[in-house]
């Protein structure tokens, strides 16, 4: 059993970036546990600053287990708002539902050019697509916007 | 070094308040309040009397938005900044601009200074500065489009970014012909950068004036400011002052504020602190 999970590459998550409240505590919470759950040896999918978000929740946990074991890192819009840190675009709601349904169901699935557009990180997923393009039934363990920006913690038990 | 802002010149060591009168009907902190052109002529009115020796108009707000484009831009401060000039012969104009032909209009039209808060994304922007005879101020933006906000941008050193950018800037204004006497330097707290990239620009000040460029600084209000108090846009002036009286210890020399009195106050008290300024006028126990 191969076991995957997807966490959004955010930045207030790493300690440099610590105010005195925690602006994504729950996000944090989930993500914890979500990665908690990966076996002893993980392989991480990310860009170079999704990496760091992910080593630091990977030292952050203890894990055991010899399950093969992906960690991905990627989220969805940042236009979800006029706020928003790429303000607000109407194709941005619709775009996240379809690639949060494509990842619940295991088979994700991005128009490149359109996450381009709507500042979605999503090469990791890409990666991950091509890996396996199946995962089977994903759980969802967070699913929200809280800043602007579209968020997923996602738990695959993949048999393949 | 002096300070030459068009039709003006300042003092080796004068620190001067520039009083924010904005053309646009939603910009983050006035609201509209001076969009009616009759308001905003009243308000610099009353940045003047209270000591305002700048006032800057820019008519676009910093935020995204519905796009102003030029001719919207000019109708909203060509013919204000006229009618400015025209009624304080001696008040320095600036006009918060990134484009070339709006600061061509109202270079045109007696405006004495170009603020661009973006970075220098017109690059011909210096060019109207030197044929105008006008000071431009060289902002670091980290390069963002004009009106965008930051998002997950990083720096190996914010301080040394925002000093190269600005200096290299002000060196494109200097080979352009800008006076460099007329030529200011501004990190632009929060533009391109998070609360902490804002914060270690604060700290760091001094390192940016040591590069000798005069100095403007923008903290009115910002995000920075209610992001370390958790405070929203209306309660930030305490927090203003505090990050103002940081950046007059280590000798920015413009201000950009929405309240002159307060920034003054604080700013001299910072002088005579350091002993750069007398009291006003000191009697006790010396009598």
């Amino acid at each position: 059993m191969t076991r995957v999970v997807l966490v959004p590459g955010v930045l207030a998550l790493l300690p440099e970036y610590a105010g005195l409240e925690d602006p994504v505590a729950e996000l944090r919470a989930a993500s914890l546990a979500a990665v908690g759950w990966l076996g002893g040896e993980v392989t991480v999918l990310a860009d170079a600053q999704g990496a760091r978000v992910g080593a630091y929740l990977l030292a952050a946990t203890s894990r055991s287990g010899d399950d093969p074991s992906y960690l991905v890192v990627g989220n969805g819009s940042a236009k979800r708002t006029e706020k928003a840190p790429g303000h607000f675009d109407e194709r941005a709601e619709e775009f996240d539902r379809r690639l949060g349904e494509s990842l619940r169901a295991g088979r994700p699935a991005v128009d490149v050019a359109l996450a381009r557009e709507l500042w979605a990180s999503t090469d990791a997923i890409v990666e991950l697509a091509e890996l396996d393009d199946d995962l089977g039934e994903g759980q969802v363990d967070y699913d929200d916007a809280p800043h602007g920006v579209q968020y997923w913690v996602v738990r695959w038990n993949s048999d393949s | 070094m002096t300070l030459k802002l068009g039709r003006s010149a300042f003092a080796d060591d004068a620190m001067l308040m520039m009083a924010i009168v904005n053309r646009t009907p939603d910009s983050f902190f006035d609201r509209g309040a001076t969009w009616e052109e009759d308001k905003a002529f009243d308000r610099v009115a009353r940045v003047v009397a209270e000591g305002a020796e700048i006032v800057d108009s820019g008519g676009i707000k910093a935020a995204p938005g519905v796009e102003i484009d030029e001719a919207e831009e000019r109708a909203r401060v060509v013919d204000f900044v006229a009618r400015v000039r025209e009624s304080f012969p001696a008040l320095v104009i600036s006009v918060d601009t990134w484009r070339a032909s709006v600061g061509d209009a109202v270079c045109g039209a007696g405006a004495d200074l170009l603020n661009d808060a973006w970075g220098g994304a017109d690059p011909e922007l210096v060019d109207v500065a030197a044929q105008h005879d006008a000071a431009i101020v060289c902002t670091h933006t980290g390069g963002v489009t004009p009106r965008t906000r930051p998002y997950r941008i990083e720096y190996d050193d914010v301080v040394r970014a925002a000093i190269d950018d600005t200096v290299a800037y002000a060196e494109r204004a200097l080979a352009a012909g800008v006076d460099r006497a007329s030529i200011v330097i501004d990190p632009a707290h929060d533009f391109g950068k998070n609360t902490f990239h804002s914060l270690e620009i604060t700290r760091r000040l001094d390192e940016m004036v040591a590069t000798g460029w005069p100095m403007l600084v923008s903290l009115s209000n910002k995000d920075f400011v209610g992001e370390t108090l958790d405070l929203p846009v209306g309660e930030r002036l305490i927090g203003t002052l505090a990050s103002t009286a940081l950046c007059a210890l280590a000798g920015a020399r413009i201000y950009r504020v929405h309240q002159v009195v307060e920034t003054r106050q604080t700013v001299d008290m910072v002088n005579s602190i350091a002993g750069r300024r007398p009291p006003r006028r000191a009697i006790r126990g010396i009598q």
